[in-house]
C-alpha cells in the first residue's frame, strides 16, 4: 500500500498526542488522587457522590443537633437531681420536726432552712443551657420562676410551647420543658413551690398536723420529679443511639463516597507508569521513523 | 520521415518530457507539507507510430496531460465528515467551559452552598433568638444567591462568546464563498486549454474548511464550474455569484436575491456553526431555564415558610418585594403580573396588631384567588380598614405600617398571598440572575422568622417551630418543572417526589452527561476522520521517497535521452566521414 509522507507524520503527531493526553489524565488522578475530576468523568457516579455529600453534611448538622440536645438533657437531669436530693432533705427535716418532742425554736430554725431550699429549687428551676432557660418551654430567655414579693407565690413566666429540635427528617426530639408541668401548674398542693412556702409557714406556726400533710404531698413531688428524671434518661439514651447511628452512617457514607469519587493510589500510579511507557515507546518509535528517509541514501 | 532525423527528433522528445516529468517531480516535492495539496502526476505516452520503409515505426514519446491524484468520494466524505466534527468539537468546547463554571470540587459549588444554607437554618433552630446565628444564616444565603447570580453570569457570557464566534463565522463563509467563486472563474477560463489542477486543490481546501462551518453539498459542472449549496439545497456559490449570509439578530440569513430572504438558522444542523446554533438555541438555554427553576423553587419554599412565622420583633412597617403590573387584577390570575401568582389560593391569613403594652387584636384577611376575587387594591383596602394599620402600593409593591406606637405580625397564611407579594419573606426575586436575600432582612436580622405566633397572639424568643419546619425542606419533596429543547422551543414537565437538593444533582450531572456523550461522540469521529484523512493522502498526499525514486528514474530516461543525441550526432559524423 501506497503511504504518503505526510501520513507517517500525522500518525506521529496523533498518537503522541493521545499517549501524552492519556499520561496527562493518568497524572490528574495520581496528583488529586480523586477518580472524579470533572463532572464528564463519572457524570452517573458524581450524583451518587454528590448525593452522599448533601447525607454527609446534613448527618454532620444532626450530629451537632444531638450533642446539643445532649447537653441540654444532661443539664436538665443534673438540675432535677438536685431538686429530687432537696426533697428528700426536706422530707427527713418533716419527718424529724413532726415529733412531738421538737420545740418551736428547733422549728424555727428548720423553717429558715426550708426557706434556703425554697430558694435552692427556685434556682435550679431556672437552670440554663448556654444561657438559655432549660424549664420556660419556648420563653427561653426570661427566668421562669420568680418568689411574687406581695402574693408569696412562686409565678410561673415561662410558655407553654415545648422547646424541641431536630434530630433526623421529620423526627425532632423535645428538650426544653414547660416548667409549669413539673414544678405545678397552679398554686395547689400539686405545686412543689407552695408545698416547701407551707412547710415553711406551718413550721413557723409549729402546726405538727400540717407538717405531716406536707410529707405526702413531698412523697408525690419526688414521685413526679423521679419520672421526669427517668423520662430524661429515656430522651439521652435515645440521643445515644441516635449518636451511635450517625456515627456509623457517617462512616458508611464517607467510605462509600470514598470508593466512589477517590483513585485507588496503587493502581493510579501503576496506570501513570504504563502511560508513560507507552509515551516513551511513541517517543521511540517516532525518532526512528522520522530518520528514515531515501534521500539520505542518494549519493550527492 | 525516419532515418537518423527520427532518432533526433525522439531524443528530442524524450529530453523535454522527462524534463516535465522532473518538473512535475520537483513541484510535488516541494509541496509534500502544502495542505490540501494533491500530488500530480505527469502522464507520458508513446506518440503515435509512422510508416517508414514499409515498417511501422514508434515516434518516440509526449507529455499527454498533468493529473492530480483524488477520488472524490472520499473527499466528499472527508467534507461531511469535517461538518460533523466541527458540530461536536464545538459543543465539546463548550460543555468544558460549562463543566468547569459548575465545577463541584470546590467549596464554592451551588450543592456545598446549599448544604450551607441548610445548615445555617438548622443552627438557627438550635438557638433562635442567638444573633450569631442569624448572623450566619443571611451571609450563607447571601453567598447562596451569588452562587446563583455568578451561574447565571458565567452561562450568559457563554451565550455572548458564542454569538461572537457566530458573527465571526458567518464573516469567514462569506469570505471563503468569494474565494470560491474567484477560483471558480478562473478555473472555468483555464480549463479550455489544460488541467488547473492547483486552483483546484486551493478550491477543494476552501470547501474543506467551508464545511467546517456548516454542511455544504458540491456539484460541479463539465466546465469546472462548481455550485456549493447548502444542506437543505439553497445555492451558496455558481460560478463567479455568491449568495452571502447575513446575522440579523440571532438568525442566520441568507440572501439569495436581495428579495428573497432565507431563514436558515433551523436548517444549519452540522459543523462548527451547527454546534454553536445547537449550544445557544437548545443547551444553554435548557441548563439555564432548569438553574432558573431551581432558584425559583427555593425562593418560593423558603419565603412560603417564612411568611408565616415571625422574627424576634413584629413590625412597625414592612414592604413586598414582589411588584403587580396592575392593581386592579385579581392577585390569583396571571394578569396580575407577579412572579408567583400560580401559588396564590382561597383562603385566609392573620394579622396581630399590637399596642405599646403588647396586647394583641387579630384580624382574619380573606383571600379569594378566582377572577373576580382578591386584587391588590381590594386587599390594600381591606388592611387599610383594620385599625391602627394603613397599607398603600407603591409601584405595584404592597407597603403596611402601623401607626406609631403600634406593631404588628402574621400568622396562619392559607393562601400564600403573603409569600407571592413578598411580605415577611426571606428571598426575594424568581430567577437565577436576581435571586437575593430580602433587604427587610439583612437590614434588620431579627426579622428571621424562626418563631410563630401562638393561638394568644404571642410569639416566644425561643420558639424554633418555624424554623424546624424550614429544615425540613430540605428533605420534603416538592414539584417543579423540569426543562428541555428542541429547535430553540421551550417545552416543559412537572417532577414530582424530588428534593431541591435531589434536583440540583440531577441538574449538575445532566451536564455531565451531555458532556461524556458528546466527547465520546467527537473521540468517534476524530478516527473516522483520520482514518478518512489516511485513506485520502494514501491517494493525494506526497510520498517524498516516491519522488526522489521518480526523480532518479526520469533523471535516468534525461541521461539516457541525451546520450542518443550523441549517438544520432556520431552516426551523422560518419556518414558525413564517408568520401
Amino acid at each position: 500500500m501506497r503511504i504518503a509522507s505526510k501520513t507517517i507524520y500525522d500518525r506521529i503527531t496523533g498518537s503522541l498526542q493521545s499517549t501524552y493526553s492519556d499520561m496527562f489524565n493518568a497524572q490528574e488522578v495520581v496528583s488529586t488522587s480523586k477518580r472524579i475530576n470533572k463532572l464528564s468523568d463519572d457524570p452517573v457516579g458524581l450524583v451518587t457522590v454528590l448525593d452522599l455529600r448533601s447525607s454527609l453534611s446534613n448527618i454532620e448538622q444532626m450530629g451537632r443537633n444531638v450533642s446539643m440536645g445532649k447537653s441540654w438533657l444532661a443539664a436538665s437531669e443534673s438540675a432535677l437531681t438536685q431538686v429530687n436530693d432537696i426533697l428528700t432533705d426536706a422530707k427527713e427535716l418533716t419527718v424529724q420536726m413532726s415529733s412531738a418532742n421538737i420545740g418551736s425554736s428547733e422549728r424555727a430554725n428548720a423553717a429558715e432552712l426550708v426557706g434556703e431550699y425554697l430558694n435552692e429549687i427556685i434556682s435550679l428551676a431556672n437552670s440554663q443551657s448556654g444561657g438559655r432557660y432549660l424549664f420556660a418551654g419556648t420563653n427561653t430567655d426570661t427566668a421562669p420562676f420568680a418568689l411574687n414579693g406581695t402574693t408569696g407565690e412562686v409565678d410561673y413566666n415561662g410558655n407553654t410551647a415545648d422547646f424541641s429540635i431536630k434530630i433526623g427528617s421529620g423526627s425532632n426530639i423535645t428538650i426544653g420543658k414547660v416548667g409549669s408541668e413539673i414544678f405545678g401548674e397552679n398554686w395547689n398542693e400539686d405545686n412543689i413551690f407552695k408545698t416547701l412556702v407551707d412547710l415553711k409557714s406551718y413550721l413557723q406556726s409549729d402546726n405538727v398536723e400540717g407538717i405531716q400533710e406536707v410529707m405526702g404531698y413531698l412523697d408525690e413531688h419526688m414521685t413526679k420529679i423521679n419520672a421526669e428524671i427517668s423520662e430524661i434518661g429515656g430522651k439521652t439514651i435515645r440521643m445515644e443511639v441516635k449518636e451511635n447511628i450517625i456515627a456509623d452512617l457517617k462512616l458508611t457514607y464517607t467510605d462509600r463516597k470514598s470508593q466512589l469519587e477517590d483513585a485507588d493510589v496503587s493502581e493510579a500510579v501503576i496506570e501513570l507508569n504504563s502511560k508513560q511507557l507507552a509515551y516513551n515507546a511513541a517517543l521511540t518509535s517516532a525518532s526512528k521513523v522520522m530518520e528514515l528517509s531515501l534521500v539520505d541514501f542518494m549519493a550527492v | 520521415m525516419g532515418g537518423i532525423g527520427l532518432v533526433l527528433n525522439v531524443a528530442k522528445d524524450a529530453l523535454l518530457t522527462q524534463q516535465y516529468a522532473i518538473d512535475v517531480t520537483s513541484h510535488n516535492i516541494a509541496n509534500v507539507d502544502t495542505e490540501g495539496y494533491s500530488r500530480q502526476t505527469a502522464v507520458i505516452e508513446a506518440k503515435d507510430a509512422a510508416p517508414y520503409g514499409g515498417f511501422i515505426f514508434g515516434r518516440g514519446v509526449e507529455l499527454n496531460n498533468i493529473i492530480r491524484n483524488t477520488n472524490d468520494f472520499i473527499e466528499a466524505r472527508l467534507q461531511s465528515g469535517q461538518s460533523d466534527l466541527g458540530y461536536v468539537s464545538e459543543q465539546v468546547t463548550y460543555m468544558n467551559v460549562m463543566e468547569t463554571i459548575f465545577d463541584e470540587s470546590s467549596s464554592s459549588s451551588l450543592s456545598t452552598q446549599l448544604d450551607e444554607f441548610w445548615a445555617a437554618w438548622n443552627d438557627l433552630a438550635l438557638n433562635p433568638s442567638g444573633s450569631p446565628e442569624r448572623n450566619v444564616l443571611v451571609e450563607d444565603a447571601i453567598l447562596l444567591s451569588e452562587t446563583f447570580n455568578n451561574l447565571n453570569t458565567d452561562i450568559g457570557k457563554m451565550t455572548d462568546q458564542i454569538n461572537n464566534s457566530i458573527q465571526a463565522g458567518v464573516d469567514d463563509i462569506n469570505d471563503i464563498l468569494t474565494k470560491i467563486a474567484d477560483i471558480n472563474m478562473k478555473i472555468v477560463a483555464i480549463e479550455t486549454t489544460g488541467n488547473a489542477n492547483d486552483l483546484r486543490d486551493q478550491r477543494s481546501q476552501l470547501v474543506n474548511e467551508l464545511s467546517q462551518y456548516m454542511e455544504v453539498n458540491t456539484y460541479e459542472y463539465d466546465d469546472g464550474n462548481l455550485v456549493v449549496t447548502t444542506g437543505k439545497g439553497y445555492t451558496l456559490v455558481s460560478r463567479g455569484d455568491t449568495y452571502p449570509l447575513t446575522l440579523e439578530g440571532d438568525d442566520i440569513i441568507l440572501e439569495s436575491s436581495p428579495s428573497a430572504r432565507i431563514d436558515i438558522t433551523d436548517s444549519i444542523e452540522s459543523g462548527a456553526m451547527g454546534g454553536w446554533l445547537e449550544m445557544r438555541d437548545n443547551v444553554i438555554p435548557e441548563i439555564s431555564a432548569n438553574l432558573d427553576e431551581l432558584a425559583k423553587s427555593v425562593i418560593w419554599e423558603v419565603n412560603s415558610i417564612h411568611s408565616q412565622g415571625v422574627g424576634l420583633d413584629a413590625f412597625s412597617s414592612v414592604a413586598g418585594s414582589y411588584a403587580v403590573t396592575s392593581n386592579s387584577e385579581e392577585l390569583g390570575t396571571v394578569n396580575s403580573g407577579l412572579a408567583y401568582y400560580d401559588k396564590i389560593a382561597d383562603g385566609t391569613f392573620n394579622i396581630w396588631v399590637y399596642d405599646s403594652s403588647g396586647t394583641p387584636v387579630s384580624t382574619t384577611v380573606t383571600i379569594d384567588a378566582d377572577v373576580g376575587g382578591t386584587s391588590m387594591d381590594s386587599l390594600a383596602a381591606d388592611i387599610n380598614a383594620i385599625a391602627n394599620l394603613s397599607a398603600t402600593i407603591t409601584g405595584g409593591k404592597l407597603n403596611i405600617a402601623a401607626d406609631s406606637g403600634y406593631t404588628f405580625a402574621f400568622s396562619d397564611d392559607t393562601s400564600n398571598v403573603l409569600a407571592a407579594l413578598g411580605i415577611n419573606t426571606f428571598f426575594q426575586s424568581s430567577s437565577s440572575r436576581s435571586i437575593a436575600v430580602n433587604e427587610d432582612i439583612i437590614n434588620e436580622k431579627n426579622n428571621i422568622a424562626a418563631a410563630k405566633i401562638d393561638s394568644s397572639g404571642e410569639a416566644a424568643e425561643g420558639d424554633n417551630s418555624n424554623a424546624l419546619k424550614i429544615t425540613e425542606l430540605q428533605y420534603k419533596d416538592v414539584t417543579v418543572k423540569q426543562w428541555s429543547y428542541s429547535e430553540g422551543t421551550a417545552t416543559s414537565g412537572d417532577i414530582t417526589n424530588t428534593t431541591l437538593d435531589e434536583y440540583m444533582h440531577m441538574l449538575v450531572s445532566s451536564i455531565g452527561i451531555k458532556s461524556q456523550s458528546l466527547q465520546r461522540t467527537m473521540e468517534y469521529k476524530e478516527t473516522i476522520q483520520t482514518e478518512l484523512t489516511t485513506a485520502r493522502d494514501n491517494i493525494s498526499a506526497v510520498s517524498l521517497d516516491e519522488e526522489m525514486t521518480n526523480l532518479i528514474k526520469f533523471q535516468q530516461a534525461y541521461t539516457a535521452a541525451a546520450k542518443l543525441i550523441t549517438t544520432a550526432d556520431e552516426m551523422l559524423d560518419t556518414l558525413l566521414e564517408v568520401r
